[in-house]
């Protein structure tokens, strides 16, 4: 996808040079600069710009921006400042109020169908969307209304990828992902309660070196991130094969670093890049921490509670292993009764003077 | 008078609304309005979880002071099913603790709030050999020569250091001036850089502050590192009830501690402290005393009239929190609430918190009065958290509709912050609580044995009031107050972190390695039902989580957030909380640019994610 | 009907009869290593990895469910050439003839212990009903094992053909428990289809096991559903 110039823009836009000039004059005066520098921002303006970023929060912890944040290859100051220009942004942007929102439309309108729209954060719906508002407008509307026009959307954590945490039973402000809000637009899905800092700038990186978004898996994942579960990268995996099991936290198992799949973890169902990569370049993972994986980048993994269990007991069944044996010897016992009481009627039915083989015939 | 809106106010965590009432004439601010405008229900979603999960749905609360919401969920849990974590889990979590304190005031300050103050159009007017000479003078006359004790020292030599070059700032300077000229602005896009505040500040301060600005982005996460080497990861690391999953072992090579690991952690603490010395505490005071010389002493709102603390860092481990154990031996004793502050300290009182005020439900409880929330059973009351109730009552604004807002209802309900309260009184929390009641309570003599923290924060703001040559009443109670204060704290956090790291070091060569208790793991060994809090001194603030138990499962579970407490909605009889009354204890110059309204509100850091919940 | 004279009817092809008892086979270890999966015993607290107990190794007994859901898996497609071959290995429930609805009250009524016989069938409908539920029990248990299994492999065929099923059912991790919870299903179902056979054997006596093993099943009447196997009009074998 080429870049177009401030001033391309202008042109596809059947707009004047006078315009475009009035533009960046206006630019100028925003800036606080002297009008001697007006002659620099039109030349930049005509130049090819960095893909625009407008970043939206929902109903969100703010975790993903950390964890965008604590990136440190591609470094974030390099992600921000030299890889995209990201116009819009709770977190980091200088405006705010008014004049911001302003801004957003302005961007919006200049770069329509080229912006890229990061999302973070569920969508909440229900009760037409009252329950996150942002500049007097319930999120709902404002996220399909810059959907409407972007050239592609990122959905940034578990939370604007499933619904995440808000989404988990029972739901309160019926959140869910953007995907379910947005419509027909090609997405990028970055899961993880955060994602690892490295895979959120790294999407951006790939679209930074090679103009293109990164090749994605059947749920709309880019591969190259979340293509392998856990269970199959972990370093633990050779004491899963052998059966060596921490226990309990804290025990023998737990000191030598040894499985913890009894211990609940959700590494075998995990799609997530914690056992390649590792958090922050390699250094850890929750796994190599001694705590097992929450799932935390599988859809609802919130509902897949008790974590500490690979088989949760659902409250009054309890575990389904012992309730299967005990089902198991019930129907043993009703059988054993259904044959007693069978012969019984088998003999009944020889002394009325029936023979053994004689059948029901019509 | 005009009502001005700001929403969304950006540069903060989450959704938050402020509309103000301006004397446009004046200047003066004669209502102002604080509004939490999303709420996830994340309080409903605890119902019937298990109480050993309770740590990570409770945890997403904020991904900012990620870890707090655990560390307070954790103790509330421990507190109901009576569990006594280990000595080296407790130095773990104050570890991670404090190294999160820390972090989320350098990125508050750096990369939330640094542009209220400074601006990357100015710094272009700066003269880079001049920035240079300004970096010295700086570092030799703000730097806080405090520390706290330090076992062992592994630090040759400060490893992170501002540069002070001319070369290093021309080339910062250039790289804005590319920024400022290629017309996209980005992150810098929109604001009011023409606002006369930024002429406040000389252009070498503003390059300076701007070029630390971008240093810091990318160094912020290098004093986390304990959260991923423990926890696994950060934002959101993993922990456990009864103490850390991370065992510790010398003998075993894929333990999850040894001590290659407890290396990575001591490099990350020393590079903390170099940070906070050497950008963090020079920045803050260079930038704040050209401030106050201004005449900029406003801001100060309910911190002048009452704040409250809780109290953290355990020196070891305790039993629970209900039964006053946790009290008995804090390093930062700031439990306790403190009543006019700004009249000086003589005159101002202090009440003590005591631990049978934790189940009164008349000392600490939450009402609904503004709030889009009602109590069905209980109209018109405050509730003690235990018994809280948490269901949602949207009313819609004053003017608009529903789904599309022009002023809300300071008369009717306006925000999804339910207003946490202290004996039916508001109170502000944070660093500056917390060093008003430590400062109060040590001149009052009521600490007679200091701790080292103790001592440090006392001597550090005798030595800012010295720099600034005012009275802590004075200088402490402002918004400039509110940020310096952040600033100092995150000093003694950096040593928090190498004490408790001594400590761990020390107990592990005892030869205790446990790291968790896990007798009480079983459901079967828990009570029918119980309660439990867990009190943790968040970095915005005083942070209690409260817990009830029921057959195994969290029957009721009620979070009161730092935020909640500073941005609460007002109170038909105790009045206005600490946003509010902070706006309207600020000047504005420019009606339509109300800079000093956005700036008095990031000086409390806003987390609207924590607040709502 | 006279006394002591019994008709042999050959149903059963040997497809049908070899992979039954293959299939009887494999679900009993697949049960096993199954739930053994789930909830192994830690083979060596005290040993280290390279030296853990092999015997026990979860690698080991995942093997052995594997070579025995292949095995299961491939007996499963094989048996339906059984059913092309011998009409007798077709005995599908007639859902759509009402003769398969007086069947199954004629022997519900029986099993009900209401009636004191019922009349003779090459498969009653009861049964009929509760083979093809069987059957689609253990479809369900070789879609999602195969869904959890290929996706070690991610870009491959495998995953592409199973791999839907993941987020079909909102999660892997629920792809295990539905696979846990159906091979529960399983084994419930063949105690009651064991205790049905055998008993038919003892109190019918018309060779119900046996039948499994020879292919043949001796009746003393004809049965109703005898027009499925041998065309009536020329009395041969269909
Ligand atoms: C009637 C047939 C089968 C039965 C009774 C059965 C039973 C089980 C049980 C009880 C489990 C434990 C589930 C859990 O809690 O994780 C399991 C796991 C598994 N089964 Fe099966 N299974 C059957 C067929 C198959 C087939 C056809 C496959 C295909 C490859 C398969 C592959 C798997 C896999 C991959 C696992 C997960 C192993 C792991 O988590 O490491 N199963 N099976
Ligand atoms: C001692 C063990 C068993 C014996 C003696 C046995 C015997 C038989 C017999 C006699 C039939 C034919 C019934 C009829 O149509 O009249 C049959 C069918 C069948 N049995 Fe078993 N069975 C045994 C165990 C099992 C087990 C454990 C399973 C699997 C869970 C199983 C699955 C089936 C199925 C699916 C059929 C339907 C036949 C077909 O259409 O392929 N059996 N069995
Ligand atoms: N308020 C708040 Fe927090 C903090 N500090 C929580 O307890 O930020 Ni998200
Ligand atoms: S996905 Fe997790 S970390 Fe990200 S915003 Fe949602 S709750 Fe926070
Ligand atoms: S620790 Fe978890 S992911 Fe790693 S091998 Fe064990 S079960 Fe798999
Ligand atoms: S919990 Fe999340 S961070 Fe990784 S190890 Fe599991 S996906
Ligand atoms: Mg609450």
């Amino acid at each position: 996808m080429k870049r177009e110039s401030m001033w391309e823009v202008y042109l596809r836009k059947g707009m004047n040079r006078r315009s475009f000039i009035k533009s960046c004059v206006a630019l100028t005066s925003i800036l606080g600069l002297s009008t001697d520098m007006l002659s620099t921002v039109v030349a930049a303006a005509e130049k090819n710009a960095l893909p625009v970023v407008i970043w939206l929060h929902g109903h969100e912890c703010t975790g993903c921006d950390e964890s965008f944040l604590r990136s440190e290859t591609p470094l974030t100051s390099d992600v921000v400042l030299n890889m995209i220009s990201l116009e819009y942004s709770h977190a980091l942007s200088a405006s705010a109020g008014e004049p911001f929102e302003a801004h957003l439309h302005e961007i919006m309108e200049q770069f329509k169908g080229k912006y890229i729209l990061a999302v973070e954060g569920a969508v909440a719906t229900a009760d037409n969307g009252i329950y996150c508002m942002t500049g007097g407008r319930p999120f709902v509307e404002v996220v399909k209304e810059v959907a409407k026009n972007a050239a592609a959307i990122i959905e940034y954590g578990s939370c604007a990828t499933w619904g995440g945490i808000q989404a988990a039973k029972p739901n309160p402000t019926g959140s869910v992902s953007v995907t379910d809000v947005v419509g027909n637009k090609p997405i990028v899905k970055v899961p993880g309660c955060p994602p690892i800092p490295e895979v959120m700038t790294g999407v951006i990186m790939h679209y930074a070196l090679f103009g293109q978004l990164p090749p994605l898996d059947s749920e709309g994942r880019p591969k190259q991130f979340f293509a392998n579960r856990i269970h199959d990268t972990c370093y633990r995996r050779p004491f899963f094969d052998a059966g060596m099991f921490a226990e309990k936290f804290d025990d023998a198992g737990s000191k030598a670093g040894w499985c913890l799949y009894k211990l609940g973890c959700r590494g075998p169902e995990t799609y997530n890049s914690c056992g390649n990569m590792r958090w922050w370049n390699g250094l850890s993972y929750p796994i190599q921490s001694g705590h097992g994986c929450i799932g935390c980048s599988n859809p609802n993994f919130w509902d897949d509670a008790p974590f500490y269990n690979r088989l949760p007991s659902y409250e009054p069944v309890g575990d389904i292993d012992k309730v299967g044996a005990a089902v198991a010897g019930l129907t043993v016992a009703g059988v054993a009764v259904h044959a007693v009481a069978s012969v019984i009627q088998k003999k009944k039915h020889q002394a009325d003077g029936n023979k053994p083989e004689d059948k029901k015939v019509d | 008078m005009k009502r001005v809106v700001v929403d969304p106010v950006t540069r903060i965590e989450g959704h938050l609304r402020v509309e103000v009432k301006l004397d446009e004439t004046t200047g003066k601010v004669e209502d102002a309005l604080s509004s939490g405008t999303a709420w996830r229900g994340l309080e409903l979603i605890m119902n019937d979880r298990d109480p050993r999960d309770a740590w990570a749905f409770i945890q997403r609360i904020c991904g900012v002071c990620t870890t707090a919401h655990a560390l307070s969920s954790l103790r509330a849990v421990e507190d109901a099913l009576q569990i006594e974590i280990p000595r080296n889990a407790n130095y773990i979590r104050n570890i991670m603790a404090a190294s999160q304190s820390v972090q989320d005031h350098v990125i508050h300050f750096y990369h939330l709030h640094a542009l209220d103050w400074v601006s990357p159009v100015s710094a272009l007017k700066a003269d880079p050999a001049a920035t240079a000479a300004l970096q010295n003078t700086i570092l030799e006359t703000y730097k806080l020569p405090f520390a706290g004790p330090v076992e062992f020292d592994t630090n040759a030599y400060p490893k992170e250091f501002p540069k002070s070059t001319t070369v290093y700032f021309k080339a910062m300077q250039d790289k804005i001036k590319k920024i400022v000229e290629s017309g996209q602005l980005g992150i810098f896009a929109a604001q009011w850089w023409d606002h006369p505040d930024y002429d406040i500040l000389p252009p070498e301060v503003h390059l300076m502050a701007v070029a630390h600005y971008l240093e810091m982005l990318d160094k912020q996460r290098d004093i986390v590192t304990s959260h991923v080497v423990f926890g696994g990861k950060n934002p959101h690391p993993h922990y456990v009830v009864g103490g850390m999953s991370c065992s510790i072992s010398m003998n075993d090579m894929n333990a999850p501690v040894n001590t290659e690991r407890l290396a990575v952690v001591d490099r990350s603490i020393n590079t903390t402290i170099d940070l906070v010395n050497y950008f963090y505490v020079p920045d803050i005071l260079a930038i704040g005393q050209l401030y106050v010389q201004k005449g900029y002493i406003d801001g100060g709102g309910l911190a002048k009239e009452r704040v409250i603390g809780f109290g953290d860092y355990p020196e070891d481990t305790f039993s629970g929190t209900t039964n006053g154990s946790f009290h008995k031996n804090l390093l930062l004793r700031s439990n306790g609430i403190v009543e006019n502050f700004s009249k000086g300290v003589e005159a101002a009182t202090f009440y003590e918190f005591k631990p049978e005020d934790l189940s009164d439900p008349d000392v600490l409880n939450e009402g609904v009065e503004h709030s889009w929330y009602k109590y069905p059973d209980a109209e018109g009351k405050d509730l003690h958290p235990w018994d809280g109730v948490t269901k949602a009552n949207y009313t819609g604004p004053k003017e608009g509709t529903k789904t599309n807002w022009k002023t809300l209802d300071e008369e009717g309900k306006y925000s999804w912050l339910k207003t946490p309260k202290w004996r039916g009184k508001m109170a502000e929390v944070g660093p500056l609580a917390r060093y008003i009641i430590v400062y109060t309570k040590m001149k009052k003599g009521l600490l007679p044995e200091p701790t080292w923290v103790e001592k440090m924060i006392v001597d550090q703001i005798e030595a800012v009031s010295k720099v600034l040559n005012l009275k802590p009443e004075v200088w402490m109670t402002t918004m400039v107050g509110r940020t310096a204060v952040r600033g100092l704290e995150a000093q003694v956090h950096a040593y928090i972190g190498k004490y408790f790291f001594d400590k761990l070091v020390k107990n592990i060569k005892s030869g205790d390695t446990a790291v968790a208790n896990m007798t009480k793991w079983d459901p079967s060994t828990w009570p029918k039902e119980c309660k439990g809090v867990g009190l943790y001194e968040a970095p915005r603030g005083a942070l209690s989580h409260w817990v009830v138990i029921k057959n195994g499962k969290i029957s009721n579970y009620q979070a009161v957030v730092p935020t909640t407490w500073n941005a609460c909605p007002r109170d038909g009889k105790a009045g206005h909380g600490a946003y509010e009354m902070a706006m309207m204890d600020t000047k504005v110059k420019i009606a339509d640019k109300p800079l000093e309204i956005l700036k008095v509100v990031r000086s409390f850091d806003p987390c609207m994610a924590c607040a709502t919940h | 009907m006279s006394e002591n004279y019994r008709k042999v009817y050959y149903i059963f092809s040997p497809f049908l009869r070899i992979f039954h008892w293959i299939m009887v086979l494999c679900i009993i270890t697949l049960f096993f290593t199954g739930l053994y999966i789930t909830k192994p015993i830690s083979g060596g607290v005290n040993g280290e990895p390279t030296f853990g107990a092999m015997v026990l190794s979860l690698n080991m007994i995942r093997n052995i469910h594997f070579l025995a859901a292949f095995t299961l898996t491939a007996s499963f497609i094989l048996k339906i050439y059984g059913f092309i071959v011998n009409k007798g290995d077709r005995l599908f429930p007639r859902v759509w003839e009402k003769s398969f609805w007086l069947c199954m009250m004629d022997v519900s009524l029986h099993y009900m212990l209401i009636q004191p016989t019922h009349k003779s069938y090459l498969r009653n409908s009861l049964a009929r009903m509760s083979y093809v539920a069987l059957y689609l029990m253990i479809l369900v248990e070789i879609l999602t094992g195969f869904a959890m299994y290929l996706m070690v492999n991610p870009n491959g065929m495998g995953a592409f053909l199973f791999g839907w099923i993941n987020p079909m059912v909102g999660g892997e991790f629920t792809v295990h428990l539905i696979h846990h919870y159906v091979a529960w299903l399983i084994v419930l179902s063949a105690i009651g289809h064991v205790y049905m056979v055998i008993r038919s054997e003892f109190m019918e006596g018309e060779g119900e096991v046996s039948s499994m093993f020879s292919g043949v099943k001796a009746l003393s009447h004809e049965p109703v559903d005898i027009g499925e196997i041998i065309d009536k009009k020329t009395d041969t074998v269909k």
